[in-house]
């Protein structure tokens, strides 16, 4: 009986505490751009549900327009029965809801399919760009950085000085996880056409954990890798650090009002794990 | 007489340089004149089953299916080489030393690491695993590497260069040792 008891005690303290009330850290300013953030998320496991699940419960409070996927977004197989569990039935209340989902490819995704997947808006692209009110999204694919890839960045990064330039793919330019780490030669071809361009944001996954980088080059980095899964305890602070969170699942919330942009990281149980305010950087020459 | 004879050796050897073949651009354009036959073959199976996007993952596997099918049945004695011959090989492999040389070389072997290195068996005419990850390709590999038309891509497993059609998830080729060892 008293074994029991324990057991009982165990399974109770292994459960996640959801949040009764939800703990909304952005402004909610009228015409603002609103998203959610998700990145190696598609594992058809029970974590990934709980994060969809606290994903819909804040879009309530936080209607945000779309979620931007960082890839590995489908793992193992792309049958139709392994899309349902892994994408639709998770997110089913957002997609419900008219939420879109843009997504970028990483390296457990399989691009031939996943291009022509419809609900993951990339029109049989492997890179494209889209906007949103004052800002302009690019999704990469940074399994196969090509020249025409990089020549295509170029062009449409230059086209447009006026918005807030994001930027998101897989692979991170910069992380200070220990079982991947950075990749520098992808750094060492994209950073320079970030720079020149006056890119704003990055944000990558590929890494099963969350960090936020202090700004590089005046550009702000984040890494979310863990809206599915996590490899607990993988970072490895360094100086270049501005805020990390490796041992649970989580998404991140994004406002961008005017020359704001207000984020909000919350993890599985509810937790905000960073928020913080930035301001819109000035180009500035390289 | 004697110097208008003169003059038309020397020009007649100025020419001669002139139209000489440099052996490196001789091997490039011997492979993308093979690519150029094989997207004769990928064009005719996208006409049949064109991969729009769709809602539908059963659609999409079914067209995948389908394209990749016309292809290996169209080239059913494909193998290795056809495409990768050996001087073209070479010439890829001299291509990606060169890459790979100075403080390149352990940027791109911290890339290759970070793409969760798999060690498969890989063929000719074959599907590319959908159990594995699919092996990122460096950056600056690929600048290095001649060209290729979309649809297709390089993608380094182990040591290996593969050549793979993308919408048929195909292997249209492999260069085994590719790679310098590290």
């Amino acid at each position: 009986m008293k074994s029991l008891a324990s057991f009982a005690l165990l399974l109770w303290s292994a459960l996640p505490t959801y949040p009764q009330a939800i703990d909304l850290k952005l402004p909610l300013q009228d015409k603002s751009v609103r998203f959610a953030v998700i990145g190696d998320s598609g594992t058809g496991l029970d974590p990934q549900y709980d994060v969809a699940k606290l994903m819909a419960r804040y879009h309530q409070k936080f209607p945000f327009d779309f979620v931007i996927m960082l890839g590995d977004n489908i793992y193992g197989g792309h049958s139709a029965s392994d899309l349902k569990k892994k994408f639709e039935d998770p997110y089913q209340p957002l997609l419900q809801a008219g939420v879109k989902f843009y997504a970028s490819l990483g390296n457990h995704d399989d691009p031939a399919t996943e291009m022509s997947y419809k609900p993951f808006n990339m029109n049989g692209k492997r890179y494209y760009d889209f906007r949103s009110g004052n800002a302009h999204f690019f999704a990469l694919d940074s399994d196969y950085m090509d020249p025409d890839q990089l020549t295509w960045l170029q062009q449409n990064l230059s086209a447009d000085d006026s918005s807030w330039k994001l930027v998101f793919f897989h692979h991170p330019l910069y992380d200070d996880a220990k079982f991947h780490g950075a990749d520098p030669d992808l750094r060492s071809e994209l950073e320079p056409i970030f720079i020149k361009a006056g890119v704003n944001v990055v944000l990558s996954g590929h890494e099963h954990v969350y960090e936020r980088i202090k700004p590089q080059h005046g550009i702000y980095y984040f890494v979310l890798g863990n809206s599915g899964q996590l490899r607990a305890h993988d970072l490895n602070p360094s100086d270049q650090m501005a805020k990390g969170f490796d041992t649970d699942r989580d998404f991140m919330l994004v406002e961008i009002a005017g020359d704001q942009l207000y984020f909000q990281t919350i993890s599985r149980t509810g937790e905000t794990v960073d928020s913080d305010v930035l301001k819109k950087q000035s180009k500035t020459a390289p | 007489m004697r110097a208008a004879l003169l003059l038309l050796l020397i020009l007649t050897l100025a020419l001669g340089a002139d139209v000489r073949v440099d052996p490196d651009a001789q091997f490039v354009a011997d492979f993308d004149a093979r690519v150029a036959d094989y997207m004769k073959l990928h064009k005719s199976a996208e006409s049949h089953f064109p991969m729009h996007p769709t809602d539908s993952p059963s659609a999409i596997a079914k067209e995948q299916l389908a394209f990749a099918a016309e292809i290996r049945t169209a080239r059913a004695n494909a193998k290795q080489g056809d495409l990768f011959t050996p001087p073209i090989a070479a010439e890829f492999r001299r291509l990606i030393s060169i890459a790979m040389q100075g403080p390149r070389a352990a940027r791109v072997r911290k890339s290759l690491k970070s793409a969760e290195p798999v060690t498969i068996p890989l063929d000719v005419n074959q599907a590319y695993p959908s159990s594995v990850p699919l092996q990122s390709t460096p950056a600056s590999l690929l600048l290095n590497l001649p060209h290729l038309p979309k649809g297709l891509d390089y993608r380094i497993v182990g040591r290996r260069l593969v050549l793979r059609d993308v919408n048929a998830n195909l292997i249209i080729d492999i260069i085994p040792d590719a790679l310098p060892l590290s």
